[in-house]
């Protein structure tokens, strides 16, 4: 366990005296070229690996290289999140690319000592391939990142987010200037059209024909916003993106409200991301500074201002309608469409809402072009997308691939499977409103429609890896708990229909289940998708939709058989040792918090069923597989063979 | 003025005749026969004062003292014990406790004994509420400051928990005065997000995230860990004020799953079976 503290304090910045033209973007760009091959070590800031401690490992860095004499000549920079988190805390050398990873303020100092002072680079803190445990140098070779395509993540890990230079040497501004100087707003438009991105929050709606529809829209005031509130449980992709790279954010909506004639934004962001939040305004201050945002940017006439609003909690406020309800200071309730915001918006005024990464995206398209975009990807779905791999794979992080890319590409190559000894069960796509996908789809490339076909969604890009361990009924329960709760209450088949389906999910889950269930959820899923207000009620049946779809058995063997085979309902479950595979190692007798756990060292052991508390302790020790998960009607105590269940059987 | 005393010892007859001697002063006194009992008071209740044995089954005095002084530092102890060899009277001095009484003691002697340990102040600080009263100009000051501009309340609201820690009913009147808009419509904000609170928190907020990654690697466990650490349910506060229990929906860490924050600290990777390690940082 290790902690990590947000400083809320802001560095000053020197105001530019003028407004920043054409040519500045190119000194600061030369003047940054020029160091480009200065020794620096980018180390992470990310909300992940602060909290494993990089702070105190900057210390132990800095304080090594004064050691060393190396202080004018190796720069330390806390990057954003370089998205390897499983790896966390890590580093990577500047220019050579190596990278470290697991670090403490120890495996800094030898780092430094080691790469810095003597040009031996540590193995030790090296990735080691997960087959021949060979350490794997460069960043570039690991697979992890070997197997992605960085468009909206480019610059995440190589600059320095709180300095707005970094970003210019990386070509930033420059498709604002172009946008701003150069080009017409239906030119803009056209292009991000011609490109065929689609929003990335979530519903996929092409961004161009959004931006169209309101630049046409006839009206003095209008919007531009961000939505940075990234509610679905398991994604961090959009919290990445303000924290690795603020300015692309800001980038991506000068553009936009280039493109549609807006001259005032809004960003909402989650208070719970007090690092986003933080390095955004740091972000906003030092573009008002360049003057890049404000009044003639770039001194083409266009004046844009943008202001932080910060979210007090409430899932449905990623929802279009309900974040304007929002950020007028209401309650977040959704109303129904149309009139649709690009028409009437925040304060009746026509209005845009793109999602982060939807932002992230356009000034890479305005510098190569709609072709560029195009040719990654699929027809209809172009480009890339981030996902937040998590779960039980190896290899968890946020990635960036192609669309049509396909899961198991990901689940496998990327993530490097599941950790030994257990089998994959489920990939869970989308989040609360996304689905589960079994083993026998993986081969499905990853696109809008054929994602849809499966009963899941893209989504924001939440993707949890679930083994044999994970019961498939009680994450159904978790996610339409998740719903119910965050449900705003404004219509009643999401208000009462998210909570009747989430009461019967959880007696199913206590034992109670009946015949009929089953049946009755279906019924009860397909009324809600059809009758609610917004999109929170019309997909929060998905998850239990698409386990019953590829996991009817599941429910099955909980109604019918009293059985959790995932030993996750402690109520339909019993836990038992195969005698002919336990070698009496007692790891299960110690693990037990009961200790109903009895047999003498080198014989097969036995657990007392009346005292069992089914907290699992044994079934997660034992390294033999020796305990087995039966059904809550296996009588207790006889011999475990009569169980009739065997060949489902999940084993530790 | 009575004050809260909690007896603890194995032997009946002790704890009914300590409670008869101190009742008879004035004092609230509770009795329990054991120090698994007696911790699940302490988490319970405020008391003034902890009276114990040494010598008891499962549990004995010294571990309980142990316990109390990590937990709930600024607790008084007095200790009576029967069997005052040197050694155990050693083990107790080096405990910090505030006084020792050997058995049998006179009802006079424990009476003193009482008065003088209650008369003297807490060990360390008792730790105080965030804010109990606030100070209405600066209330009003925050929402002069957004008067001119539209849709502000969510902000003004933000600032005000910053303020007072909390949103009582009689802090919305006056913010709805302020911003110039009905009680019911501050009311209806501050009930529908999360982040808004009519409780006062504690000195230390800890959130446990319940999102996706987190609960497939079991924080709910840690929730029922902690709710038993701090004795208090989700949603509660305890009764020192120190701490304070809510879920959260994700914070984004998923690489770290399962993740525990408490204010602005992120811890991850938890083990469910330490979660009172993790409080000992702020005790």
């Amino acid at each position: 366990m290790s902690k990590q503290t947000i400083d809320d304090s802001l560095p000053l910045v020197q105001p530019h005296p003028l407004p920043l033209v054409q040519p500045h973007l190119n000194t600061i760009k030369e003047r940054q070229a020029a160091r480009a091959n200065n020794k620096k070590i980018m180390l992470c800031g990310g909300t992940g690996c602060l909290a494993g401690g990089s702070l105190k490992i900057k210390d132990a860095i800095e304080k090594a290289l004064e050691h060393n004499n190396l202080k004018d000549d190796v720069k330390v920079v806390m990057t954003g999140c370089n998205g390897f988190c499983a790896h966390g805390p890590l580093m990577v050398t500047h220019p050579d690319g190596v990278f470290y990873e697991q670090l403490n303020p120890e495996a800094g100092v030898k780092i430094v000592d080691g790469h810095f002072a003597k040009g031996q680079p540590v193995e030790r803190y090296m990735y080691r391939d997960t087959v021949t445990r060979k350490p794997v140098p460069k960043l570039n070779d690991i697979p992890f990142f070997r197997n992605q395509t960085l468009v909206a993540l480019r610059n995440r890990g190589v600059i320095d987010p709180e300095d707005i230079d970094d970003y210019i040497a990386r070509d930033g501004y420059v498709a604002a200037s172009r946008a701003l100087t150069s080009m017409t707003p239906k030119e803009v438009i056209r292009e991000i059209k011609d490109s065929g991105l689609r929003g990335r929050g979530g519903a996929g709606f092409l961004t161009g024909l959004k931006w169209e529809l309101c630049s046409v829209v006839v009206q003095d005031e209008k919007y531009i916003l961000c939505n940075g509130d990234e509610g679905d449980p398991g994604a961090f992709m959009d919290r990445s993106i303000m924290e690795a790279d603020p300015h692309v954010v800001i980038e991506g909506m000068i553009i936009a409200a280039k493109a549609i004639g807006a001259h005032y934004g809004y960003i909402y962001v989650r208070a719970e991301y007090p690092l986003a939040v933080k390095r955004l305004r740091i972000a906003i201050k030092q573009a008002e500074g360049y003057g890049l945002l404000g009044r003639d940017i770039f001194g083409s006439g266009f004046e844009l201002n943008i202001e932080i609003y910060l979210g007090a909690g409430a899932y449905v406020c990623g929802e279009e309608t309900a974040l304007m309800r929002s950020i007028e200071g209401k309650r977040g309730s959704p109303i129904p469409r149309p009139p649709f915001p690009v028409h009437k918006g925040v304060w009746d005024k026509p209005s845009v809402l793109n999602n982060v990464e939807t932002f992230a995206n356009v000034p890479q398209i305005i510098i190569h072009g709609a072709q560029w975009f195009k040719s990654m990807g699929t027809q209809k779905s172009a480009g890339t997308k981030v996902f937040a791999l998590t779960g039980a794979a190896q290899n968890t992080g946020l990635i960036e691939v192609p669309f049509g890319i396909t899961l198991r590409r990901i689940v496998e190559d990327i993530g490097g499977s599941i950790k030994k000894g257990r089998s994959f069960k489920a990939l869970q796509l989308g989040g609360p409103s996304g689905g589960c996908i079994p083993e026998s789809l993986l081969d499905l490339p990853v696109t809008y429609e054929d994602i849809v076909q499966t009963g899941a969604i893209v989504g924001s890009g939440g993707m949890v890896v679930m083994d044999d361990t994970n019961c498939m009924v009680n994450l159904a329960r978790f996610f339409l708990e998740f719903t119910a709760h965050e449900s705003c209450g404004k219509c009643t088949p999401c208000r009462v229909g998210t909570r009747v389906m989430l009461n019967m999910l959880t007696e199913i889950t206590l034992g109670n289940g009946r015949e009929g269930d089953i049946e009755l959820l279906e019924d009860l899923a397909g009324d809600i998708k059809a009758a609610s207000l917004c999109g929170l009620g019309q997909t929060a049946p998905n998850p239990v939709l698409t386990t019953i779809k590829y996991f009817r058995s599941e429910y099955e063997a909980h109604i019918r058989d009293r059985w959790c085979y995932a030993g996750v309902c402690r109520t339909l479950c019993t836990f038992h040792i195969d005698e002919g595979k336990c070698t009496g190692c007692t790891a299960c007798a110690r693990a037990c918090s009961t200790g109903c756990i009895v047999g003498d060292k080198k014989q097969p052991h036995r657990i007392i069923q009346g005292r069992c508390v089914k907290c699992r302790s044994c079934f997660t020790a034992c390294k033999f597989g020796a305990v087995k998960i039966g059904s809550a009607l296996a009588t207790i105590g006889s011999d475990p063979s009569i169980n009739t269940f065997n060949d489902q059987e999940v084993s530790s | 003025m009575g004050r809260n005393i909690l007896v603890v010892d194995d032997d009946e007859i002790i704890v009914r005749s300590c409670a008869a001697v101190l009742n008879g002063e004035g004092h609230e006194v509770s009795g329990v026969l054991s120090a698994k009992e007696a911790m699940n008071l302490i988490k319970k209740n405020t008391y003034d004062l902890i009276i114990t044995d040494i010598i008891m089954p499962t549990i004995d005095g010294l571990e309980l003292i142990k316990w109390v002084n990590d937990n709930y530092p600024y607790l008084r102890i007095i200790v009576i014990t029967g069997f005052s060899s040197k050694a155990v009277l050693r083990d107790a001095i080096a405990l910090d406790i505030s006084e020792f009484l050997p058995k049998p003691f006179f009802p006079q002697m424990l009476i003193d004994t009482v008065n003088k340990t209650l008369s003297t102040p807490p060990k360390v600080p008792l730790p105080q509420k965030s804010v109990e009263i606030f100070d209405t100009e600066s209330l009003l000051a925050i929402t002069r400051r957004y008067s001119k501009k539209r849709g502000a309340l969510i902000m003004v609201l933000q600032e005000a928990q910053e303020l007072i820690g909390y949103l009582p009913a009689s802090a919305q009147k006056i913010i709805a005065k302020g911003m110039k808009t009905p009680v019911s419509e501050v009311y209806a904000v501050v009930s529908f997000y999360s982040f808004f609170t009519m409780k006062p928190m504690g000195k230390y907020n800890v959130r446990v995230c319940q999102g996706t990654a987190c609960y497939v690697k079991r924080a709910n466990e840690i929730m029922e860990h902690l709710q038993d650490d701090l004795g208090i349910k989700e949603g509660e506060i305890t009764h020192d004020n120190l701490f304070s229990l809510e879920t959260v929906r994700c914070i984004g860490a998923c690489g770290l799953a399962p993740v525990v924050v408490v204010d602005n600290d992120t811890f991850g990777k938890v083990d469910p079976a330490k979660t009172n390690e993790l409080l000992k940082h702020y005790r």
